[in-house]
């Protein structure tokens, strides 16, 4: 008996566990990640609506954003340049929070790639050119969260700060190179 | 008079029913499998425990250069994998004073890289991948490719950029001309 016993206890423990996980990540789901959907709908709703009917091309605030940012996020130079600007270290800060302007920036490019206004060789550097200032609206926290005292803030701060505008770029030219074999 | 209404409230509704389409082919689209995922990856997560990761921590910990893979490429990986956003940063603390902003660095930006392959990391900022992976989805091009693409620069970058950070901070520190934490700690 003991043998079972054990047995079904091992199999309780196994299934609550999955289970336990199962309602965390609905949690999640429902917390996180269905309002941020609900949000970049409404606004690719906006973006993508035809003004011009069917029957004219080009009538979406999308096709006016993607002739500005296809430009941009469509070839190396404008990539990296993307970059640059993203990880100033006056600008990298201020973008940070939520990663909410390089999820919409990503968004808006993404139809961009659907629409084939972008080439797809260019969604690997892409990736990284709409993010090099993440986590630096959180330094001086995520510090904390690893008890740093506050000296090592304060030069940590501009270190990372500083890394960025070299890292950055960096970053999107390495991965504009690995993106050739992507696609 | 009624038909000039009727044109506007097409638009209006226009708008919104393209948001929704765009809302459906999300919520089909990538919930499923990120529901699936996620609840696997939890579950793995609490069977293999915190404790072995907290080994490898104290590990890196060690003064050296030799040390500087683990301290800015394993460590954050399985920090960011085990703790995800935002508790992988107090892993921090099995760490000197002066590798801890280089840490924070690599570690930060490792919480994206991982998203077409391990959401359960950072499902909050989920569309920083997934904003550009759908429209590679609607190409019809296999966007795993693209994920895997995207881990693999992401562990070189963050390698890379914790190095940087620590020779920026190393020198800012030798600049501010105070004795560091660490010394102070020693002496």
């Amino acid at each position: 008996m003991g043998f079972i016993t054990r047995i079904g206890r091992s199999v309780g423990g196994v299934v609550g566990v999955i289970y336990q996980a199962g309602r965390e990540t609905i949690d999640i789901v429902l917390k996180t990640i269905l309002p941020f959907i609900a949000f970049i709908a409404v606004i690719i709703g906006v973006i993508t609506y035809d003004w011009n009917g069917p029957d004219v091309d080009g009538g979406t605030i999308g096709d006016a954003l993607a002739n500005v940012l296809a430009p941009l996020a469509g070839s190396p130079l404008g990539l990296v340049a993307l970059t640059i600007i993203v990880a100033l270290p006056f600008l990298s800060p201020v973008l940070g929070p939520g990663a909410v302007i390089a999820q919409v920036i990503g968004t808006v490019l993404g139809t961009s790639f659907a629409s084939g206004d972008i080439d797809p060789q260019y969604a690997l550097p892409a990736l990284w050119a709409i993010n090099p200032q993440v986590g630096c609206d959180f330094i001086p926290v995520g510090l904390a969260l690893g008890e740093a005292e506050p000296e090592t803030v304060e030069l940590g701060v501009p270190a990372v700060l500083f890394s960025r505008v070299i890292t950055g770029p960096a970053a999107t030219i390495f991965a504009l190179f690995v993106g050739l074999s992507v696609y | 008079m009624l038909d000039a209404i009727a044109s506007v409230a097409d638009v209006f509704v226009g708008i919104f029913q393209a948001g929704a389409d765009f809302f459906v082919a999300l919520t089909v689209g990538i919930l499923p499998l990120v529901i699936v995922l996620l609840t696997a990856v939890n579950a793995l997560i609490k069977f293999i425990g915190m404790e072995r990761v907290n080994r490898v921590a104290e590990l890196a910990g060690r003064e050296g250069f030799q040390y500087a893979p683990l301290r800015f490429l394993v460590l954050p990986v399985l920090a960011v994998f085990f703790l995800t956003n935002p508790a992988c940063y107090t892993m921090g603390t099995f760490l000197p004073e002066r590798n801890k902003p280089a840490f924070y660095d690599a570690a930060v930006s490792f919480v994206h890289p991982p998203l077409g392959l391990l959401p359960h990391v950072n499902p909050g900022e989920l569309f920083v991948w997934a904003g550009i992976a759908v429209g590679i989805e609607q190409l019809g091009l296999n966007v795993n490719r693209l994920a895997v693409a995207y881990l693999f620069t992401g562990l070189v970058v963050i390698f890379f950029r914790g190095l940087v950070t620590q020779f920026i901070y190393d020198r800012l520190a030798a600049r501010a001309d105070t004795p560091t934490v660490d010394a102070a700690a020693t002496a």
